[in-house]
């Protein structure tokens, strides 16, 4: 299964919200869409879901146009909210029949899932009983109780204690793992680096930066070296100009070219006494920051 | 097969799996909507409050009749505290004539010939003995004495029709008439029948302003109820949600006629009831004209109602629901349905003045009755009032029906594109444009 947006423009009167966007994920894999707030995310998210159409280009399942009265989306809003005066057991089944489901059905599934997330005592009560992270575990119930083939998380984790983070993890890895399109929108970093196999960066409108991580990962110019030693202060001084410091107290030295790798490395090992000392792989902070930083 | 018609069944199967969903959909959103008010305890009070208030009204004559019984027991006759009126005529023949014709005409006053001069009279009055006095100069002059003249007090045009008549007997039986003669000439009874060939205007009145005011109320309570659902709906944010499962017009047709069936079971159990307490209370209320003809409607008319009350619900409670989906918060949404208040307000004035001017067959009622805005209440006055075709009413209700459908399949495209507008209040030009895109 795989879910393609093909040159995507999007304007809402004047302002021109997306720019040719193109994007591909994949099943079975996570897919992390990344940018600053207003950079265009949910606008793509909300085209994906046919909320609105696209002004131009096309959203494809397996090369084919999509049949939205065939696949099933799941969807966990960024801006949460649900009925709050109401059962919960009645708006979760409400919502899983919306998607097609039958009542018994419905109920059996929302019973499975309350359970899964240790939320079945609060079944009977109402959702503004709740304290903010339990209503967020009801809302993720909406999103994946019908089972459908693509689910879409907007800001999964935010304000979710380091427990409930895990059980949404162990949940988000499930559902990858039975082959479905997990499609991720997140600031949080730490998160899309640990589950998405690919991502796309995009900034005022337009894709800056897509693809598998790791491969965005090994193209990043690898001309920084990371050195930790005891006499990181030596090393710095005969490098002054193009050092960097980096976390813990290490260096980072930056390099001319790549090429003047191994020959500064072995002098460096020839010379001082080096702790520890490899090519610098940027983290996708890193990424996100030099691709989103500078406009929006 | 041919390409071309493989193309066509694929798409006509496409159009009837949409089809199917959506009605799925729409009844799922008919069922949770209905379910929402006829659970709300605001909803039964309300209803449980009119049928309440009905029932002390029809009851009242019932309840006050047993208190009544009880009372007449301690109050004796009440015959011997009528008031006092005095009559005093120039000769003592004159006085006792006036006494005995003014006698048989006031019914609720004591007669008597006074007994003193008009200083007595005077005193007698100021004292409190008698309420008022006729001091006669002849059978056709007199001076009329009370203590206060009250804003009702008609003695003196009824002394005048007396006297007059008295004056007019003794005038003919001085011309040669017995008296019997001379009565039978002046009380010579007309015989008038009236033969209404259309409707009787009187008769009708009451059940038609009741009605109007009634749809009046209907609409703007229950459109205001879905343009305040659609709008909690928005500033909960549970339309994120909602606007990525079921299509708008699942939603909107789903919301307005769960609306519908809950405010058709409101009235039912109010007219019901008061209906049930009518017949319990025949007795009392069947002299009263007004209450009988409101309840003696012919049933053609109600079926007219049915269909007027219903459609013009549709009508507004459609561009409630549009208004309900702008407003980005709950506050905003009385300063938004305005405009749609105002059109009604006006169509219900209009109504109402040429209802009570007695004429409403003036062109702009013509007008009105086929407007989709203002129809329902100016078609049913006419037909109610007035005699009007059949095919002006079937034209009325076509053109309701389609605009209905029209307003319904629009506002499901507003509310599509209303929903996800935050922030500012949108301007009405930016909605438009933004609907014809969509």
């Amino acid at each position: 299964m795989k879910l393609e947006l093909r040159n995507i423009d999007k304007s809402f009167g004047e302002k021109k919200v997306l720019k040719n966007v193109t994007l591909s994920a994949e099943g079975g894999k996570a897919f992390g869409l990344l940018g600053r707030n207003g950079a265009g995310k949910t606008t793509t998210i909300r085209i994906l879901m046919n909320v609105f159409p696209a002004d131009k280009g096309e959203v494809l399942l397996d090369e084919k146009p999509i049949n939205y009265d065939k696949v099933l989306f799941g969807y966990l809003p960024e801006e949460r909210g649900l009925y709050p005066k109401k059962k919960i057991i009645d708006q979760l089944v409400y919502f899983a029949e919306l998607k097609g489901m039958s009542h018994s059905k419905a109920v059996s599934a929302v019973d499975y899932w309350l359970d899964r997330l240790g939320m079945t005592e609060y079944r009977n009560k109402r959702l503004d009983t709740l304290s903010k992270g339990n209503q967020q575990k009801i809302q993720l119930i909406t999103a994946v109780a019908h089972d459908p083939q693509i689910v879409i998380l907007d800001e999964p984790f935010s304000g979710l204690d380091p427990v409930n983070a895990m059980l949404l993890k162990d949940v988000v890895k499930e559902i990858i793992s039975k082959g479905k399109i997990v499609f991720f929108s997140s600031h949080q970093m730490n998160y899309i680096e640990e589950f998405c196999d690919s991502i796309a960066i995009i900034n005022g409108g337009q894709v800056v930066l897509s693809g598998d991580l790791r491969e965005i990962k090994r193209n990043y110019p690898r001309n920084r070296l990371v050195v930790r030693s005891l006499q990181n202060e030596k090393i710095a001084s005969e490098y002054e100009g193009s050092v960097e410091r980096g976390e813990n107290g290490d260096i980072i030295i930056v390099l001319n070219t790549p090429e003047e790798k191994k020959s500064v490395m072995s002098k460096l090992t020839e010379t001082y006494d080096i702790d520890e000392i490899k090519v610098y792989e940027p983290s996708l902070n890193d990424i996100f920051v030099e691709y989103a930083g500078d406009q929006i | 097969m041919s390409p071309r018609s493989t193309i066509f069944s694929l798409s006509m199967q496409g159009i009837k799996y949409k089809g199917v969903r959506m009605v799925k959909q729409f009844g799922k959103i008919l069922k949770f909507e209905f379910k929402n008010y006829i659970t709300n305890k605001v909803f039964i009070g309300v209803t449980l409050f009119f049928v309440a208030v009905i029932a002390g009204v029809m009851f009242f004559p019932s309840i006050k009749d047993i208190f009544k019984k009880e009372d007449s027991n301690n109050i004796p006759d009440v015959s011997g505290d009528l008031p006092v009126m005095l009559v005093i005529s120039d000769t003592k023949e004159n006085s006792e004539a006036v006494r005995e014709a003014f006698a048989a005409t006031f019914t609720n006053y004591e007669v008597k010939v006074a007994d003193t001069d008009i200083e007595g009279v005077k005193a007698q009055i100021a004292s409190g003995e008698a309420e008022c006095a006729f001091v006669l100069d002849s059978l056709t002059s007199y001076t009329y004495y009370v203590n206060n003249l009250s804003m009702y007090d008609n003695n003196t045009a009824i002394a005048d029709e007396v006297l007059r008549s008295i004056y007019r007997v003794n005038a003919l039986v001085q011309g040669g008439f017995t008296p019997e003669e001379a009565s039978a000439i002046l009380t010579a009874p007309i015989e008038g029948r009236i033969e209404n060939l259309g409707i009787d205007q009187m008769q009708n009145f009451f059940y038609t302003y009741i009605m109007i005011f009634a749809l009046y109320m209907v609409i703007l309570l229950y459109g205001q109820m879905v343009a305040t659902n659609v709008a909690t709906e928005k500033s909960s944010r549970a339309m994120e949600l909602l606007i990525t499962s079921a299509k708008p017009t699942a939603m909107m047709f789903g919301k307005v006629i769960a609306t519908c069936l809950a405010g058709l079971i409101q009235i039912v159990a109010i007219f019901g009831s008061a209906l049930l307490f009518f017949n319990l209370n025949g007795d009392y209320w069947g002299g009263n004209a007004i209450v009988s003809s409101i309840f003696g409607m012919p049933a053609g008319l109600f079926v007219y109602m049915l269909i007027f009350f219903i459609l013009g619900y549709f009508i507004y409670s459609f561009m409630f629901g549009a208004i309900g989906s702008t407003a980005s918060k709950l506050e905003d949404i009385n300063t938004s349905v305005m405009p749609i208040t105002m059109i009604f307000v006006a169509g219900f004035m209009v109504v109402v003045f040429s209802m009570s001017s007695g004429n409403v067959d003036t062109v702009l009622m013509k007008v009105c009755s086929y407007i989709p805005f203002t129809s329902p209440m100016a078609m049913f006055t006419r037909i109610a009032m007035s005699t009007v075709s059949i095919y002006e009413i079937g034209a009325s209700i076509a053109i309701l029906v389609v605009s209905v459908i029209g307003v319904g399949i629009l506002s499901a495209k507003i509310y599509r594109v209303g929903v996800l507008l935050y922030g500012n209040k949108p301007k009405i030009g930016s909605v438009i444009k933004a609907v014809l895109k969509a």
